[in-house]
C-alpha cells in the first residue's frame, strides 16, 4: 500500500518492536539493545529510519542519546488514514450511486 | 464529507444517493467495482481483485495478476443491511490490531454510511502520556497536536 513513511517504518517487526518499547518511555541505544536479539549497530539502524519517519525523537543526556516517540509521526499516521479512507469513500459513493441509478432506469 | 475524529480513531461519513440495500450490497459483494486498487492495494499496478467475504469469519483479500493473495482482513461482524465490521492488516502488519466499523442508515432516499478505523489509540496515548511524563519541551508540539484534532 502507498503508505507514509511512517507506516512503512513501521511495517518491520523489529522497528515496531523497538517503537512499541519506547512508547513506555525514553531509552537509550543501549538500553534498546538490552531487551533484543539484534546487535547494537541494527538497533542503531533502525532508529534512525524512525527518526526519519519522524516516529522517535532523539535528544543528547550527557553522555548519551536517548530516544522517545514523537507524536508528529503518529499524528502524519493518522493523516493519512484520514485520507486513504476519505479517497475510498468518495470511490464507493460514485459506484453506489450508479449502480443506483441503473436499477431504477431498468425498472 | 464531515469529518471528526476522537482521539488517534479515524471517522469518515458520507451520503450516497442510494438505497441502503444496495449501498450495503455494492460496498461489500461489489467492492472490487470500485476500490481504488491502483492506488490503495499491496501489490497496486499488479492488483487484479479484492474479494469481502460476507459472512462473520470471511475473509478481505487482494489478488494480484498472477492469482496470488494478500490479506487484509477478517470480517468480524456481518449485520447486512446495517454493518460490517472488519480487522485491517494495514498491509504487512497484521500485529498492529486495527479495526473497520462501516455502518449503513437510511436517510430520505439515500443512505449515510459512516467509516470508522481505530486502533491507533494505544500508540496514540502512549506517546501522548509519555510526553507528559517525561518531556516537557514536547508541550509545544502537542499542543499542535491536540489544536489540530480540535479543529478538524
Amino acid at each position: 500500500m502507498t503508505y507514509g513513511n511512517a507506516l512503512q517504518a513501521l511495517a518491520d517487526p523489529t522497528r515496531r518492536d523497538i517503537f512499541e518499547r519506547l512508547g513506555a518511555g525514553p531509552r537509550s541505544v543501549g538500553e534498546l539493545a538490552a531487551g533484543l536479539p539484534v546487535s547494537r549497530p541494527a538497533v542503531s539502524q533502525h532508529l534512525r529510519v524512525l527518526r526519519e519517519a519522524q516516529l522517535v525523537a532523539e535528544r543528547r543526556e550527557g553522555t548519551r542519546n536517548i530516544y522517545n516517540v514523537d507524536p508528529r509521526g503518529i499524528e502524519e499516521l493518522r493523516l493519512y488514514l484520514d485520507r486513504h479512507w476519505g479517497e475510498v469513500l468518495r470511490a464507493f459513493k460514485k459506484e453506489a450511486e450508479a449502480t443506483a441509478k441503473r436499477r431504477r432506469d431498468k425498472k | 464529507m464531515n469529518e471528526s475524529t476522537t482521539g488517534m480513531a479515524v471517522r469518515k461519513e458520507i451520503v450516497v444517493e442510494a438505497p441502503i440495500e444496495v449501498a450495503f450490497e455494492v460496498f461489500t459483494r461489489g467492492i472490487a467495482t470500485w476500490w481504488p486498487m491502483a492506488t490503495h492495494s499491496t501489490s497496486e499496478a499488479r492488483a487484479r481483485n479484492v474479494t469481502l467475504e460476507g459472512r462473520k469469519g470471511g475473509r478481505l483479500y487482494e489478488t494480484d495478476v498472477d492469482g496470488k493473495e494478500f490479506d487484509w482482513g477478517e470480517v468480524t461482524h456481518w449485520e447486512p443491511p446495517n454493518a460490517v465490521t472488519f480487522t485491517w492488516h494495514l498491509g504487512r502488519a497484521p500485529e498492529i490490531a486495527q479495526l473497520v466499523e462501516v455502518r449503513f442508515a437510511a436517510e430520505g432516499d439515500g443512505t449515510r454510511v459512516e467509516l470508522v478505523h481505530t486502533g491507533w489509540e494505544r500508540l496514540g496515548e502512549e506517546g501522548v502520556e509519555m510526553v507528559k511524563n517525561y518531556d516537557s519541551g514536547w508541550d509545544f508540539v502537542l499542543g499542535r497536536y491536540v489544536e489540530g484534532v480540535a479543529g478538524r
